[in-house]
This record gives C-alpha cells, sequence and structure tokens, in this order.
C-alpha cells in the first residue's frame, strides 16, 4: 500500500508536459498542414492525366506516416527539459494528447486557409472532376465517382468532419509513438 | 510468466488491431462507395500517399495505405502479439534492438530514394517486406516490459 502511495506521489511530483505537448503538437500539425496545402496546390496546378494521383504524391513516399511522430518528439523534448524517467504509460499518454493536438492544430490551419484562398476547395473540386473526366472508367462509374468525391470534398471543409477522421487516426498512431519515445528517451531509473 | 501493465499491453493490441483493420480499406467489408470517398481512406488521407498503384487490393479496391505502411502496421501488430514469446529469448539489452531499428528504417529510406531516383524498381511485395520488417522490430523494443519469464 506504501509502495503505491509513493508511487502515486512520485508521479504527482514530476513536471508537467504540456509545454512538450504543445510545442510537438503544433510543429507536426503545421508539418502536415504544409505537405497537404503542397499536394492540394500540386493537384491544382497539374494538368490532368485521368490517374487519381498526381505524379507529385510520389513525394509522399518519403512522408508516410510523418504526422506519427508528434509523439516522439514531445517524449524527447519532454525528457530532455525535465531530466526525468518516463513511464510507458505515461509515454502513451503524452502521445494521445499530441496527436490530439496534431488534428486540432490542423484543423485550425485548414479553417484559416479557407479565409486565405476561399476558392482553394473549388479548384480542388475542379480538378479532380478534370482529371476523372479525363480517365479510362466508363460513363456511370465515372459519374458516380465525380458526385461522390466532390461530395466528400465539401464536407471535409466541416470542421466536424476533419476532427471526426484525423482524431482517432493521430491519437492512435501517436500512442504508440510516444512509448517508443519513453522506451528510447526516457531516463533510465535506477 | 509474469504480466506487468496487462491493461496497457491489452489496449494498445485492440488499438493496433483497429488500425490494420482499417488500413486495409473498404474493400475488406465489399464497401459499395468509392474507395477514395470511404471513411478508411479519409481516416489516412494526411498519414499516407494512398497512391492506388502502389497499395494492396482486396475486392477491386485498394487498402487505405500503401505497401510500406500496411507492411508497418501488421508487422508491428504481429512483433506486439509475439512479445509474450519474444520475452522467452531474455533478450536484456533492448539497446541492439534499437540498433536494429534504426538499420531497418535507413534501409527503407534507401529503398524509397533508390527508387524515387530509378536506380531500382521496388515492389508491392519488397516494399512491404521491408515495412514489415520495421514495424515489427520497433514492436520488438518492448521485450521484457510487459512480460517476464522466471
Amino acid at each position: 500500500m506504501d509502495e503505491v502511495a509513493e508511487q502515486q506521489a512520485e508521479q504527482n511530483n514530476q513536471p508537467p508536459y504540456w509545454t512538450s505537448v504543445g510545442i510537438a503538437g503544433l510543429i507536426f500539425g503545421i508539418i502536415v498542414f504544409a505537405l497537404s496545402l503542397v499536394t492540394s496546390y500540386a493537384m491544382i496546378n497539374s494538368e490532368p492525366t485521368g490517374s487519381l494521383f498526381s505524379p507529385v504524391q510520389l513525394l509522399g513516399v518519403f512522408v508516410c506516416l510523418v504526422g506519427a511522430f508528434g509523439g516522439m518528439l514531445a517524449i524527447w523534448h519532454y525528457a530532455n527539459e525535465y531530466d526525468i524517467s518516463i513511464k510507458l504509460g505515461k509515454g502513451a499518454l503524452i502521445g494521445l494528447f499530441t496527436g490530439i493536438c496534431i488534428a486540432l492544430v490542423t484543423v485550425v490551419f485548414n479553417q484559416i486557409w479557407q479565409f486565405i484562398d476561399p476558392d482553394m476547395t473549388q479548384k480542388l473540386i475542379d480538378s479532380t472532376i478534370a482529371n476523372f473526366e479525363a480517365s479510362e472508367l466508363p460513363d456511370d462509374t465515372k459519374q458516380q465517382m465525380i458526385d461522390s468525391t466532390v461530395q466528400s470534398m465539401r464536407d471535409q471543409n466541416s470542421i466536424g468532419t476533419q476532427l471526426l477522421y484525423n482524431l482517432p487516426m493521430y491519437g492512435i498512431l501517436n500512442v504508440l509513438t510516444g512509448m517508443i519515445g519513453a522506451k528510447v528517451f526516457g531516463k533510465k531509473e535506477g | 510468466m509474469q504480466i506487468r501493465q496487462p491493461i496497457l499491453y491489452a489496449s494498445i493490441l485492440l488499438l493496433v488491431f483497429v488500425v490494420v483493420l482499417v488500413a486495409m480499406g473498404g474493400g475488406l467489408f465489399n464497401q459499395s462507395t468509392p474507395w477514395p470517398v470511404q471513411w478508411q481512406h479519409q481516416s489516412f488521407n494526411s498519414l499516407c500517399h494512398q497512391i492506388a498503384d502502389r497499395s494492396f487490393w482486396i475486392s477491386g479496391q485498394p487498402m487505405a495505405v500503401c505497401s510500406r505502411c500496411i507492411g508497418i502496421y501488421s508487422g508491428f501488430a504481429l512483433g506486439w502479439v509475439l512479445l509474450p514469446m519474444l520475452s522467452l529469448m531474455k533478450i536484456t539489452r533492448v539497446a541492439y534492438i534499437k540498433k536494429i531499428v534504426v538499420f531497418v528504417l535507413l534501409f527503407n529510406l534507401i529503398d524509397a530514394a533508390g527508387n524515387f531516383f530509378g536506380l531500382w524498381q521496388n515492389t508491392l511485395v519488397s516494399r512491404t517486406v521491408l515495412g514489415g520488417m520495421l514495424g515489427s522490430s520497433t514492436a520488438l523494443i518492448f521485450i521484457g516490459d510487459f512480460f517476464q519469464h522466471n
């Protein structure tokens, strides 16, 4: 019982991790937002090829999963700042909060960008339609794809939809990287 | 065998399987909506390039992530499931595993770069295998954290 109380007290005495969560969330939120912006404008400015993906997206092979590493950065910052050991559970928790933060930052920047370039979504939709039109799909399939994709792109402008899609995956993946971070960067006890 | 932090282990096991199922895309469930707008694709939209040509297909629909990413997720899931058995190996020097992870990560980057610059052509299978090696070796970092054999 005393041991449990001691551990509880030790946990309570640990410094807050919100600064680390905020910094990592902001940095990775901006990176994810910037990458999505680059991809969007590359698609808008490319000639319709009939392919659903532009060659520029091949660059994405280097940035796969980049948004999942916020948890690791948060742990690295937290461990460096306070030079303390971090338990796996705490690493997971910090990762979860960082994932949520990344999703929120991305949504906020997306909303801000709507004011900076209000026509971006429409240009993206036009580009997507042009791409579908150039594809060799059967006409009825083509029309069905166009309708549902356009509807989906319009829906994605809403804050609720963006959070619904982004929060769970960023949360889960950053939980994992948070734990990995705790294992890699946390000071060993004893 | 002594189990430590069973709730954390089970929670991660569950979450990882959810991620793998979602990553496999709508084809797994024979969804009728066009795949670019399926919720699985939307969920991984900003986490993976999702290029259909570089993804496995199920029931005429590409997975929600590329072949390398599905390798990473499923490799991690496999490694996580095998943790109790792998703990028998009594590997105490986690530093070795960390070096292996870094090596496999570099190997993946070199593979992606070589393919991008046209030095060689990797395949769906080669990308999945390399991703799987990365995922499973990452899971092995946690050897000894959840299971201990007396």
